[in-house]
């Protein structure tokens, strides 16, 4: 088997590329860079497995998704290739689909695993909320998957050749006006040991004192449910845990007014324990918890906030 | 004008799906079906463009079952007229299928369009695909995740959802958008725009009028199984007086011993 491996930052592309090295053992993994990449660069992903690396014109990259999806489908066709694997970024998510479409190749989106079997490739997705996996067979050849795993990026020790790839696209692009970077300091809450988390169960924006009060007494990090940060928009995106937003895996993860929608489930799902407090013994948080206090988040804040100060003398 | 083009998906609610307490397998049939989150987000997108522009909102909708007093809630919501395909070998539908579909009755019945706006995900499913696979088949822009938008003849500027942040971005028309649930709040119909929607064009749709025959609904990625996701938690429950599970909670943090002292 032969796989096109594609991220838009090199972390990303390294990882996947080790992973597909690693799971599916192909005889060429070929990782794509929309650059001239550096000699590190190209040692970074000879580390991760790849046999190959592909330079393609950046100004591809410049056009948008579509021109980017227009380039990798293009190579996938030149060099009869069996998989092209995109990191599932934002901008992956949407390159990947149009690849697929474009190379009448089947397509399994946002991937957990990926193996191969008796007439395809067999992918596995969450579905239905992010509370189910279901498993597709990927019939066609090529097929196209999108995946946020990553591999040891150290694992190898390939020197791979960088491949420039000439090619002129037709596609329709998309013109970037600007960035709007946040105001908000950088959050990393992937890294996050323990994280205060913040849902629906807050009135108002100025409540959520208390949840950060709690966070900074913890040393942790403020987390919250969609409806917090896109409905609302009382905390930014960046802060956002579930489905379509950051997946965390912290040793504690506190759950605060919170009901436990699928889609913030599949955010959280990973963390060591989970603590919850929510005025309703029946939302679907408490079957995700370790911990879960049944009762008025602003009567027992306050005094669990008061409580602590004192013990841990704050 | 715009001719502004809303997907809309129907999905079971998965807020209420339960899975079979042996088999893990999802027990469709007991949850309600609705209209998809975001596709209503599309619409309501769609309407408001049709109420400062003109032009004219139709709604498209394919599925294995589809079921009529949904799409004549999005005509209550506003759209214009809307075009229902319902065969039961989409119950297995992949995305490709899906998009070959939407983009035929498109075709077929829709004609002259500008704006094709859909949910960035669907309940169900959640893969993020339909739009810009709409997109490669008209061979036209996309621009994903969109939480807020402007239009003005034939040039479409987004501003959508990215790690960094939010990159605005221009295209021209005709072009595929989508959304989700940050770009507006999709109203309430009243009781006279659901009246209103009664007298509005539902046309059912059939494979030949589509020109579909059944190897165009055949999935090129075959769905095998699926299975609830299973969360071993201890499920401890406390219950109480605020000061008895302040107190509680409190010893239950610091129990963890993550928390520096």
């Amino acid at each position: 088997m032969n796989v096109l491996v594609f991220g838009e930052k090199l972390e990303q592309l390294a990882g996947l590329t080790s992973f597909i090295a690693t799971k599916l053992r192909p005889s060429t993994v070929y990782s794509a860079i929309f650059d001239e990449p550096k000699e590190q660069d190209v040692s970074v992903l000879g580390g991760a497995g790849a046999d190959k690396v592909i330079s393609l014109p950046s100004h591809i990259w410049a056009g948008g998704a579509a021109q980017a999806a227009a380039a990798l489908s293009e190579v996938v066709k030149k060099l009869d290739l069996d998989l092209l694997a995109v990191y599932a970024s934002k901008t992956g998510l949407e390159i990947a689909p149009r690849a697929a479409r474009r190379l009448n190749a089947a397509y399994a989106s946002e991937s957990v695993s990926l193996e191969t079997a008796d007439g395809g490739l067999l992918a596995s997705r969450l579905v239905l909320g992010g509370g189910y996996v279901s498993t597709v067979l990927l019939k066609t050849r090529p097929a196209v998957v999108s995946m946020k795993a990553v591999g040891e990026t150290g694992a190898f020790s390939k020197k791979p050749a960088v491949e420039k790839f000439s090619l002129s696209v037709e596609a329709p692009g998309v013109e970037l006006v600007e960035i709007v970077k946040p105001e908000a300091s950088h959050v990393e809450l992937e890294k996050a040991e323990v994280i205060v988390s913040v849902g629906r169960g807050f009135k108002k924006k100025e409540d959520l004192a208390m949840a950060e009060e709690l966070g900074r007494l913890l040393g942790g990090e403020l987390g919250c449910s969609r409806p917090i940060s896109g409905d609302l928009k009382w905390l930014s995106e960046e802060r956002h845990i579930g489905l379509s937003g950051k997946r965390v895996r912290p040793k504690l993860y506190i759950a605060l007014g919170i009901s436990g929608q699928v889609q913030h489930l599949v955010g959280m799902r990973d963390s060591r324990t989970v603590i919850a407090v929510n005025i309703d013994s029946n939302a679907p948080m408490a079957a995700e918890s370790d911990y879960f206090f049944v009762g008025d988040i602003y009567k027992i804040l306050p005094i669990a906030i008061q409580k602590l100060k004192e013990k841990l003398g704050r | 004008m715009p001719d502004v083009v809303v997907c809309v998906k129907q999905t079971v609610d998965v807020y209420q799906l339960k899975p079979h307490p042996e088999t893990l397998a999802p027990q469709l049939s007991q949850a309600q079906p609705k209209n998809s989150d975001f596709d209503l987000n599309a619409l309501e997108e769609a309407v408001r463009i049709k109420e400062k522009h003109g032009g004219r909102v139709v709604v498209i909708t394919a599925g294995a079952e589809v079921k009529p007093l949904l799409v004549r809630e999005c005509l209550a919501m506003g759209a214009d007229e809307a075009y229902v395909f319902s065969h039961r070998d989409l119950a297995r539908a992949d995305g490709y299928v899906t998009s070959t579909v939407l983009s035929k009755m498109i075709e077929k019945k829709v004609g002259k369009w500008d704006l094709i706006i859909c949910g960035e995900a669907s309940l169900d499913e959640g893969a993020y695909q339909t739009g810009p696979m709409l997109a490669e088949i008209f061979n036209v822009p996309h621009v994903s995740y969109v939480n807020r938008l402007e239009y003005e003849d034939g040039v479409v500027k987004a501003w959508k959802t990215v790690e960094e942040g939010v990159a605005v971005v221009r295209c021209r028309t005709p072009a595929v958008l989508t959304v989700g649930l940050e770009i507006n709040t999709p109203r309430l119909p009243s009781l006279l725009m659901i009246r209103a929607a009664q007298k509005k064009p539902l046309v059912e749709l059939k494979p030949e009028d589509l020109g579909l025959n059944p190897e165009m609904l055949n999935p090129l990625a075959e769905r095998q199984q699926v299975k609830a996701l299973k969360t071993e938690r201890r499920r401890k429950i406390f219950e109480g007086k605020p000061e008895e599970l302040a107190e509680q909670l409190v010893e239950t943090i610091l129990a963890e011993g993550v928390v520096k002292k």
